[in-house]
């Protein structure tokens, strides 16, 4: 058997020098073609030498869908965010199985499946509206929402953070992956650490949070209710839901001051 | 009569990054690198199809590494970046404001760029704190470049800034001062930029503060940490850089008639200009080679291959060049050294130091 | 760099191959070197990846961290070289002998002590980063971490240290002992890549020694093409042996260059000076294993104003002893300052060696000595001059001019009317004598810790290490 791995070395070897030397000449398709080549060897080399083939890794039974916990999530939030927070609250809180990576095509299937089917689930995962109703980057809402927070004003991401703090602060977390969660959150909230290491006081979390978003709370108002007015007006249900096409959607109105840019389309 | 176009010839023009803007300022006395810099000639193709591919390259650890720090820093509506600006440049509490440019479409975001900087450089105050992917302009040797801070400017007190994300680590309050460096250079090419955009708006071009905050992860962790960093010489060596771009006439003037750097691509994009053919080319666009642009130029390797056969003392470096003063060739310095040579005018003392040095050597080591 | 190691490096081209600029060996080499070669994650601040260290060049021992982003796996590999380095390091403190100090009590030193020894600069800024993100850790409290990993820490965080003392052993890169000792035919910026330059030594310049693919880079850093094509597959196949056996072929390369090092060093005879400098490295070493043993806490993140004040004068004259040892112990470094005029050699044409100055009790012998030399002599008259041919002797010089230089020996002649025989150079003798002597201002008066001004922040708090400190993400 050792001279077969020996063999294979010898092959991987080569083939890893192939793939490097293909690299660097930028040729491409001979690269991938040594690159499939090596794969073999590896698996071939891996099999050898743990002696048998490893029985594929069963994955643990999955309870709740990908999507169910992303529903989790933002409810236990209540506002728009970024799948990173949906993905750390869910770890923390509801003991979730969910990586970021699998929420990029959320958002995609999730209009798919409204399109053939209008209003056929209780919930979608929507997107957040920017101030051209287009789908903001990042951002994940809840289609059982009121528009006012589904859209997103130039202060809005800096609201939508502090009400996520609220929610976490506000949730008995079992272990320390809350904690730590709660601790990211705390330092970016001026006054809510008191300085001290180890896991902040929820309450004083709560207080510092409600404490900025007073500065923040009438504009931002304001300016989703505007924002809520034109997307009500403006959209039919599937761009209600998922935001329009960029192109679409060029304001003609740009009377919301401190809030729309007025640019147009050229 | 040669033109940069002609030079470039039927291959499509290479865009600039900030980083090459940011490199133009690192051999600034280099005919060669000025000529396909300003022709927006593709350098890493052209060493390639020489046979002297660039040593460059970055490991797919260091791009997510990259990838991952700058999200962490943006996220949740910039929370670590407010947190670091409230700290260090003490802004106010209520200014939140974000605007992600990116959300306009990529064909939209040069122009919604331009008109969020046009309100927030009149309207102050109320018109927002936070660009996310802003994409800037400038103008290289007649081209337009697009820059894309992957970074974020915002006004306080009245002034811009420009937030550079980099993921080299801050120990103890210190970092690898050429990553530092490379930084600031980069930054200083995003200021710039910003500086003639509001030029170009009828703004004070001075409302782009010359202090770039650097954003890099602390210690160990990942949790970020910001400094200011005085961009203000970077900024005058690119501007005098830039400013010799536009004369390149001179140096094309120089470059023998009809000469091109074209790789005249294929149908599927392969270069079919015979290797000789445009290493002669070339090798009339005089190069300044020396050790450092082993990290900073494409085009090194085939630099030095030159030095090499020319027997150019360049090849050891700048202080050695130094100290021999004027003595350019290998063979020239150790002619002298040797006393085989006669010193030419002005060579009187080092040929002295040369011959001196050569006979303690000798009798040292035998 | 001198004009005469430019003069080397233009010879080396010439030649094809690198030039000597000594003629002896200006460090001490360990019996049993410990190589030391680290890698680590690209992207990242000090994150392990691998390393490949022994002191048995057939027996190289290699730790890997299989999943260099798991926080457990590192420590668990900071553990493990824990078990390599610790038993090496503290094997020293065995075997010790005596030392009486004037105005001190005596202290014991160790007979010997480790030394490491990394390819290159980088190597050793790494080790030193090791040791910063070790030092602090507790192997007790809320996020211990394995046995000897602290220890480690503070270990290393010394070595990285004690690396930029000028004439230090303990631990010393590859690539600078080499182009100490040889010029190479390229920039100094190339003769970091160890590859490249132990080819200009050994067999000329070759091109292999830039690609990657047949000489990986020494590290810390690895070959992005290597990363890309061979080691993220690795890594996200999951199988531990994969990721080993693929750090292993860029470890082993490095390897053997290390030892082919120490070979080429060794060959070289040890000058005197290296000795004296290793016999304060042995020093220094027993004064940290003791320090140590106190109960010490770890070195602080920072040095304070007047520790920083006293380690910058220390440094400058151990720069400054470093030097003119090299130049007494080295014709070839010596040269160096007779090129300037600093320093001349010739051969001795006329004696007069019962000169005296002086008058009954203070008149005293002052030998005169009169030199040809073809050198170039800057040097005024009443200079002082040492020579390396007699130590403990001191001259001045009274006239040069025309290739001829008279001197007067006025140190080390004794109290007879006399000069005992041997203490004045003979006529045809060579001699060499230099301006550059062995004393040095001694050590600034710099106030106590406690007493540092308040214009240079006031006495240092106490470094006591916190939660926080022993808490750090290592990530």
């Amino acid at each position: 058997m050792s001279d077969r791995l020996d063999e294979l070395e010898r092959r991987i070897d080569e083939l890893r020098a192939g793939v490097r030397r293909a690299m660097r000449a930028r040729d491409g398709a001979r690269a991938r073609e040594l690159r499939a080549e090596l794969r073999t060897a590896e698996r071939s080399w891996d099999a050898l030498v743990s002696g048998e083939q490893p029985p594929p890794a069963l994955e643990p039974p999955r309870l709740v869908t990908v999507r169910e916990q992303v529903h989790q999530g933002l409810r236990l939030l209540g506002a728009a965010a970024q799948p990173r927070l949906i993905v750390a609250v869910s770890d923390a809180f509801f003991g979730g199985t969910i990586r970021s990576a699998q929420l990029t095509s959320l958002r995609r299937d999730e209009e798919r499946s409204f399109r053939s089917a209008p209003h056929g689930r209780p919930y979608y995962l929507s997107a957040a509206l920017t101030d051209r109703l287009s789908p903001a980057r990042g951002l994940l809402t809840l289609s059982t929402w009121p528009l006012e927070r589904r859209v997103v004003g130039p202060l809005s991401p800096r609201v939508d953070f502090l009400t996520c703090a609220i929610a976490v602060a506000s949730q008995e977390g079992a272990d320390g992956r809350a904690d730590r969660l709660l601790i990211r959150m705390a330092r970016n909230i001026p006054g809510a650490t008191g300085g001290a290491l180890g896991p902040p006081d929820p309450g004083r979390v709560i207080e510092a949070a409600r404490a900025e978003l007073r500065v923040h709370r009438e504009r931002d108002t304001r300016d989703r209710a505007e924002l809520a007015r034109r997307a009500a007006a403006q959209l039919g249900d599937v761009a209600r839901l998922f935001g329009a096409a960029t192109l679409s959607t060029i304001a003609k109105e740009t009377t919301m001051k401190g809030t729309i840019n007025g640019v147009k389309a050229e | 009569m040669n033109t940069l176009d002609a030079l470039r010839g039927t291959t499509p023009p290479r865009p600039h990054d900030a980083r090459a803007i940011a490199a133009l300022a690192a051999n600034p006395g280099c005919a060669r690198r000025a000529l396909l810099d300003g022709a927006g000639i593709d350098k890493d193709a052209v060493a390639r199809h020489l046979g002297f591919p660039a040593p460059f390259g970055q490991s797919p650890f260091a791009i997510t590494r990259g990838n991952l720090f700058e999200s962490l820093v943006k996220a949740d509506g910039c929370a670590e970046l407010l947190r670091m600006l409230r700290e260090l440049l003490g802004l106010p509490v209520a200014e939140v404001a974000y605007h992600d440019v990116e959300n306009v479409g990529a064909h939209l975001r040069h122009t919604h760029t331009r008109a969020l900087i046009d309100r927030a450089a009149r309207e102050g105050q109320d018109a927002g704190t936070l660009y996310d992917h802003p994409l800037l302009s400038l103008e290289i040797a007649g081209h337009t470049a697009y820059l894309e801070p992957d970074v974020v400017a915002f006004q306080l007190g009245g002034r811009f800034h420009i937030v550079e994300i980099k993921s080299f680590a801050v120990v103890d309050g210190q970092a690898d001062p050429a990553a530092v460096a490379a930084a600031a250079r980069q930054a200083a090419v995003y200021v710039l930029a910003l500086r003639a955009l509001l030029e170009e708006l009828g703004h004070d071009p001075l409302k782009v503060s010359h202090e770039v905050v650097l954003v890099c992860p602390e210690n160990f962790a990942n949790r970020p940490v910001a400094s200011l960093v005085d961009v203000r010489r970077q900024l005058a060596v690119l501007r005098r850089q830039l400013a010799r771009m536009t004369t390149l006439d001179r140096l094309l003037a120089g470059l023998p008639d009809d000469v091109t750097f074209d790789l005249r691509p294929g149908e599927d994009g392969r270069p079919t200009r015979p290797v000789a053919e445009l290493s002669d080319a070339l090798r009339g666009a005089t190069a300044r080679y020396a050790p450092d642009c082993l990290s900073t130029c494409d085009m090194c390797f085939f630099c030095r291959d030159e030095a090499r056969q020319e027997g150019s003392s360049d090849l050891l470096g700048r202080q050695v060049r130094d100290e021999l003063g004027g003595v350019a060739s290998v063979a020239e310095a150790l002619g002298l050294a040797d006393g085989e040579r006669d010193p030419a005018e002005g060579q009187e003392e080092i040929a002295r130091l040369l011959r001196n040095a050569e006979r303690l050597r000798r009798e040292c080591l035998t | 760099m001198s004009l005469l190691t430019s003069l080397a490096r233009l010879r080396a081209l010439e030649q094809g191959i690198a030039q000597p600029v000594a003629t002896v060996r200006h460090c001490h080499l360990s019996e049993r070197p410990m190589v030391f070669i680290p890698l680590k994650l690209s992207g990242e601040a000090a994150a392990p990846l691998a390393a490949m260290l022994g002191t048995d060049r057939a027996r190289p021992r290699l730790l890997v961290v299989t999943q260099p982003r798991n926080r457990d796996l590192r420590f668990a590999w900071a553990a493990e070289l824990a078990g390599e380095l610790l038993p090496y390091i503290e094997g020293f403190l065995a075997d010790t002998e005596t030392v009486e100090r004037r105005n001190a009590d005596p202290y014991e030193r160790a007979l010997d002590a480790p030394q490491l020894i990394v390819p290159n600069p980088a190597g050793v800024a790494f080790t030193r980063l090791l040791g910063r993100s070790t030092r602090f850790r507790r192997a007790d409290g809320p996020y211990p971490v394995p046995e000897g990993v602290p220890l480690l820490g503070r270990w290393l965080t010394y070595l990285g240290e004690r690396a930029a003392y000028p004439g230090s052993c303990l631990m010393i890169s590859a690539t600078e002992e080499l182009a100490r000792h040889w010029a190479s035919g390229q920039s100094a910026l190339e003769d970091a890549n160890l590859a490249a330059l132990l080819a200009w030594i050994t067999t000329g310049p070759s091109d292999d020694a830039e690609d990657p693919l047949v000489w990986p880079p020494a590290g810390p850093a690895t070959d992005p093409g290597f990363d890309a094509e061979v080691l993220a597959p690795a890594i996200e196949s999951g199988s531990d042996e994969r990721v080993t056996e693929a750090l292993r072929t860029q470890l082993e390369p490095t390897w053997r260059l290390m030892w082919q090092s120490v070979d080429l060093l060794s060959g070289l005879p040890e000058a005197p000076g290296a000795g004296q400098r290793w016999e304060q490295d042995r020093g220094s070493f027993s004064g940290m294993a003791a320090h140590l043993a106190e109960g010490a806490p770890p070195q602080p993140r920072r040095d304070g104003a007047v520790a920083a004040a006293a380690k910058l004068a220390r440094m400058e004259r151990a720069q400054a002893a470093y030097d003119v040892q090299r130049a007494y112990d080295d014709p070839l470094i010596m040269a160096e300052y007779r090129l300037t005029g600093e320093a001349f050699a010739g051969e001795v044409i006329e004696t007069v060696p019962d000169n005296t100055e002086g008058e009954g009790r203070s008149r005293k012998l002052r030998p005169l000595v009169v030199i040809k030399t073809d050198d170039p002599v800057r040097l005024a008259p009443g200079t002082s001059l040492g020579t390396p041919e007699r130590r403990g002797q001191g001259a001045e010089l009274v006239s040069a001019g025309e290739g001829l230089v008279t001197l007067k020996i006025t140190k080390g002649m004794g109290r007879g009317k006399t000069a005992a025989p041997g203490a004045v150079p003979e006529v045809g003798e060579r001699v060499c004598y230099t301006s550059l002597t062995g004393d040095f201002q001694g050590s600034p008066a710099l106030p106590e810790a406690e007493a540092t001004p308040w214009t240079h922040g006031g006495p240092p708090p106490e470094h006591v290490p916190d939660d926080e400190d022993a808490q750090e993400e290592w990530s």
